[in-house]
């Protein structure tokens, strides 16, 4: 229990962290924070300077713990202002229309990445004197290196451009019924591609993981107990050697989970994708800040949540953990 | 009781291979092992004992292997069997007991389920009586079956140890080898452990080899002692006979190594040195240059293993070895 | 110690095949105004050349003779210069061809050439950052490991609250506020987002050693603080430390190139992630210019692989089980 408490004070101080820095970002700049910001865009339109004073609290009458205290208690609500580069429709308003896409491409992507990268880190490990395992480590490392934006690009010259196989960008087909059959066929059309590209990058770090983790346990005594006691090689590998070797990949999963999703935003903007990651590419290049720092915050939140799961999922497979013995 | 002959070690050699060439920690041993006997195998870090417990249990893997050699057990060369028919051995015929139970317990599993799955791999029962027979063994080693359900982290180190013992024994093996099973644990729950298996013994009659590198720990209860030396067995014995009139010089030092409760305070003895490397040991015997009683011939010819008296063997010049 | 390190380092082949390919990146970076074949923001060769130098006829302008011996005249002569001066704009979005090997961009600018000054900036920014970074973190690690008490406490506590704050979308939000004059800036948000993880490796690995016995054994002699810290504590670190510097430095490149990819870095600098940019945002992909955003995604790949391959072959050093048989 008490794990789970500190774990989840954790969570709520560093939302509580995150939107701080989003409320004293804007305010590190000299000067009236709001004309700073929009000196920066083209036409100070007066409507939109209120609407930015608005979205930082920068009604300047009160004094900085209110601004603050009111700041903390609109973001609570949702309320995150009024998008500036699309004016005068609120930022919540546009982040719901891409949340979706998001959750589901980086949803799936990750489920996927996951699975396939730990049965592939088991795989490699096990039969790690065969020259198939060395060479999936070796091309997977090399993936790993190339950045990922790049590796989308590089995905759509061949198979979008070259090969014509698949959409050059986009979510869906615009030619289809939204909702239809034939426009959700189009959906997973559309995003084979992206989805791809971040899957293929982010296996490298889980397979990685993991074959460094099964290793390590190969080489323990309770292994070689195991053995001893002619187990069948299947519940070896799976019961005794894959179930303590995750346990360093789920730990590290914090970590990965956001390093993935920045992957996962930068593909988005290489196929203009319409989720979090294009929206925030387009609000970045308007000087949208209220959007931009929306999103941030969106992010940084579901980042922070599915760490708080991912440390409930160790409690839950390690003994030692629940009794607070580490 | 048939003293038929239990296991039967013939000329075995057994090491590593490393980048800088073959590690022969077990060189060339020979003994054999009768059933409901406890043999007591004794040496120093590094002489090859863990490797000969290993090989014999076929648990060599990786870069270890067994070179040359013949592993009789009950009747059969068990040294070249695939996994297949090693299985048939495996835990119902030879167990084997290791010496960090916090190291050799699943830290995941419950005692339970450890316990259990060793009995559902060779045993066609169900869940429920292979948990009986668990309880079974754990009230043979005094402790409670409420402790099925424990962690290996929520238990004592001298609990971890017996439930070692009980699982290596659940399944009743004619065969228990035991890798420095007390080393980690204190002088008083060493001596309960001890106990233990001399009443298990008793009752179950399971042969025993015990290795480890405190020799006082065996005198008192083995049958036989095996002294080896880098990769060689270098005296064999009743233990009684070989504690009271060692023959070769190394078991002389070993004995002199520890002080006596009774008796007068003599000056502690101790041998001086260290073992050879096993890659390309040097010629001739290999305790020659720690040997005091050693001459120019001891390091050209090497001693063998040959009998003194009745059922002793003894491997140096000054027991006839060199003849 | 150190030199043990390095030697086995150098005899591992993975590492010493990283090292090589780092040493060669470096080169190029060093030596990069030497090996490119334009400047890389010029889009023309000037030549200019004397064509014709004419020499007009001396031009009495005045007599004098102030003496029945003396005469005194002056001239002038004009002389006519004649330049002619050859403008080559190269060509915009070239193809590869001899005088430009990778072809040119929108602005007429010789990719080859912008591709190895590039070098200077990607490389540079990624060990400088890796550099910034790992001693940063190293000093926290030990004041936080060795030091221990409330110290460590609250340097623990913040390491893991940025820990889990997402790298990307952080830098880009700070990116965007903060003017882009060079390329300091982008060290410093890079290291304001990488800190973390290496701090907490490192201080896991100053807590472990914290409690061996030698260190133990040494404070008991009566050493002070200093001394097995420097003497006892680092020395022992050293593949763990050079393992994080790659790794950082590895991220920090990729994050560099990230962040000039979506313009929120200095557009105005020459770098592999700004070549990306403008060929993204001249649609380079459309007009299957290959030849302009393949080569810098590659060379990111190559310093990655370099720096992945080094830490590889410290893994195994230190891990002697990971090493092949």
């Amino acid at each position: 229990m008490k794990y789970f408490a500190r774990k989840l004070g954790m969570l709520l101080f560093t939302l509580l962290i995150s939107m701080s820095i989003n409320f004293f970002l804007p305010r590190l700049m000299p000067g009236d924070p709001a004309k700073a910001l929009m000196d920066r865009m083209e036409g100070v339109d007066a409507e939109k300077l209120e609407s930015v004073r608005a979205a930082f609290g920068l009604d300047t009458q009160d004094s900085l713990p209110v601004q603050y205290g009111k700041y903390l208690l609109n973001t609570v609500k949702g309320d995150f202002g009024i998008s500036l580069s699309r004016f005068p429709m609120p930022v919540s308003t546009v982040l719901a229309s891409a949340l979706p896409w998001t959750i589901g491409l980086m949803g799936l992507c990750t489920i996927f990445g996951f699975t396939i990268g730990t049965l592939l880190g088991i795989w490699a490990a096990w039969r790690r004197q065969t020259k198939l395992a060395s060479f999936t480590v070796g091309f997977f490392t090399f993936i790993r290196s190339f950045p990922y934006f790049w590796l989308g690009l590089f995905l759509i010259y061949i198979f979008a451009f070259k090969l014509r196989a698949f959409p050059l960008g986009g979510a869906f087909s615009i030619d289809q019924a939204r909702g239809s059959a034939r426009w959700w066929l189009s959906v997973l059309r559309y995003g084979a591609l992206p989805a791809f590209t971040i899957t293929l990058s982010s296996i490298g770090s889980w397979l990685l993981m993991m074959r460094n983790n099964m290793i390590n346990v190969l080489a323990e005594e309770y292994i070689t107990l195991a053995i001893a006691k002619g187990l069948p090689m299947n519940r070896i590998k799976r019961i005794y050697a894959a179930r303590n070797a995750i346990l360093p990949s789920v730990t590290g999963f914090a970590m990965s989970f956001g390093f993935i999703v920045g992957g996962g935003l930068i593909t988005e903007m290489v196929f203009a994708y319409p989720g979090m990651g294009y929206m925030l590419y387009q609000a970045v290049n308007a000087k949208d800040y209220p959007l931009m720092q929306a999103i941030f915050l969106i992010i940084a939140a579901s980042v922070l949540i599915a760490n708080f799961i991912a440390d409930i999922a160790i409690m839950i497979l390690d003994p030692r953990v629940r009794d607070g013995a580490k | 009781m048939a003293e038929k002959t239990l296991l039967h070690i013939d000329h075995l050699k057994a090491g590593y291979a490393t980048k800088a060439g073959f590690v022969r920690a077990v060189d060339d041993v020979s003994f054999s092992l009768r059933r409901g006997e406890f043999l007591g195998i004794a040496g120093e870090s590094g002489c090859g004992k863990s490797t000969l417990a290993y090989a014999i249990m076929r648990l060599l893997r990786d870069n270890a292997a067994i070179e040359s050699g013949r592993i009789v057990f009950d009747g059969t060369d068990i040294a070249g069997l695939d996994e297949r028919a090693m299985n048939g051995y495996r835990w119902t015929k030879m167990a084997m007991v290791f010496q960090s139970a916090m190291n050799a317990l699943n830290p995941v599993l419950s005692i339970e389920e450890q316990l259990v799955d060793a009995v559902l791999a060779h045993r066609d029962v169900s869940k429920k009586e292979a948990r009986g027979t668990a309880a079974e063994m754990l009230e043979l080693v005094d402790i409670n079956a409420d402790r099925l359900s424990s962690f290996p982290h929520q238990l004592s180190g001298g609990m971890r140890q017996r439930i070692m013992i009980a699982m290596a024994l659940l399944l009743r093996p004619d065969l228990l080898i035991m890798d420095e099973p007390t080393t980690a644990l204190d002088v008083v729950v060493q001596r309960s452990i001890l106990q233990k298996i001399q009443e298990l013994r008793t009752k179950l009659g399971f042969s025993v080899i015990f290795i480890t590198h405190d020799l006082s720990l065996l005198v008192e209860i083995s049958d036989s002692l095996a002294i080896m030396y880098a990769g060689k067995i270098c005296e064999y014995g009743p233990s009684r006979e070989l504690y009271a009139a060692p023959e070769h010089p190394y078991t002389k030092g070993l004995m002199s190594s520890f002080p006596t409760l009774t008796g007068p305070i003599t000056r502690m003895g101790g041998i001086e040195g260290q073992a050879p490397g096993l890659i390309n040991p040097p010629p001739g015997c290999r305790f020659t240059p720690r040997c005091s009683s050693a001459i120019p011939l001891c390091s050209k010819r090497e001693p063998a293993l040959v009998p003194t008296s009745a059922g002793r063997l003894c491997a140096c010049r000054l027991c006839g070895g060199m003849l | 110690m150190i030199k043990d390190f390095l030697r086995t380092l150098v005899q591992n082949r993975k590492s010493l095949t990283g090292l090589i390919l780092l040493g060669t990146l470096i080169f190029v970076a060093l030596a990069a105004p030497l090996l490119a074949p334009y400047p890389p923001k010029s889009d023309r060769i000037e030549r200019t050349v004397l064509v014709e130098e004419t020499m007009g006829d001396p031009e009495v302008i005045s007599e004098e003779y102030p003496d029945k011996d003396v005469e005194k005249s002056v001239y002038s002569v004009t002389a006519t210069k004649t330049w002619e001066k050859t403008v080559t704009y190269f060509p915009l979005r070239s193809r590869p061809a001899k005088e430009h090997l990778l072809g040119t961009n929108h602005a007429g600018n010789d990719l080859f050439s912008q591709l190895i000054m590039g070098t200077r900036i990607s490389v540079f920014v990624g060990l400088a950052t890796g550099l910034f970074v790992t001693l940063v973190s190293l000093t926290l690690a030990l004041l936080a490991g060795y030091l221990g008490g409330v110290l460590d406490d609250i340097i623990n506590f913040f390491t893991n609250v940025f820990l889990v704050i997402p790298g990307l979308p952080l830098m880009i939000v700070i990116g965007t506020y903060i003017p882009m004059h060079g390329v300091l800036p982008i060290i410093l948000i890079l290291a304001f987002t990488s800190w973390p993880y290496p701090t907490r490796v490192l201080r896991s690995q100053v807590l472990t050693l914290k409690n061996r016995d030698f260190i133990r054994a040494s404070t008991m002699m009566g050493e002070r603080t200093f001394f097995v810290i420097f003497r006892e504590i680092l020395p022992n670190m050293i593949s763990i430390v050079m393992s994080e510097f790659f790794t950082v430095s590895l991220s920090a490149i990729l994050a560099e190139a990230t962040l000039e990819f979506i313009g929120v870095g200095n557009i105005t600098v020459v770098s592999w992630g700004t070549i990306l940019y403008w060929a993204q945002a001249n649609g380079a992909i459309l007009m299957g210019a290959w030849w302009w955003f393949l080569p810098p995604g590659l060379l990111i790949a190559l310093t990655g692989t370099a720096f992945v391959l080094v830490n590889f072959g410290i893994d195994e050093i230190s891990n002697p089980r990971l090493r092949k048989r």
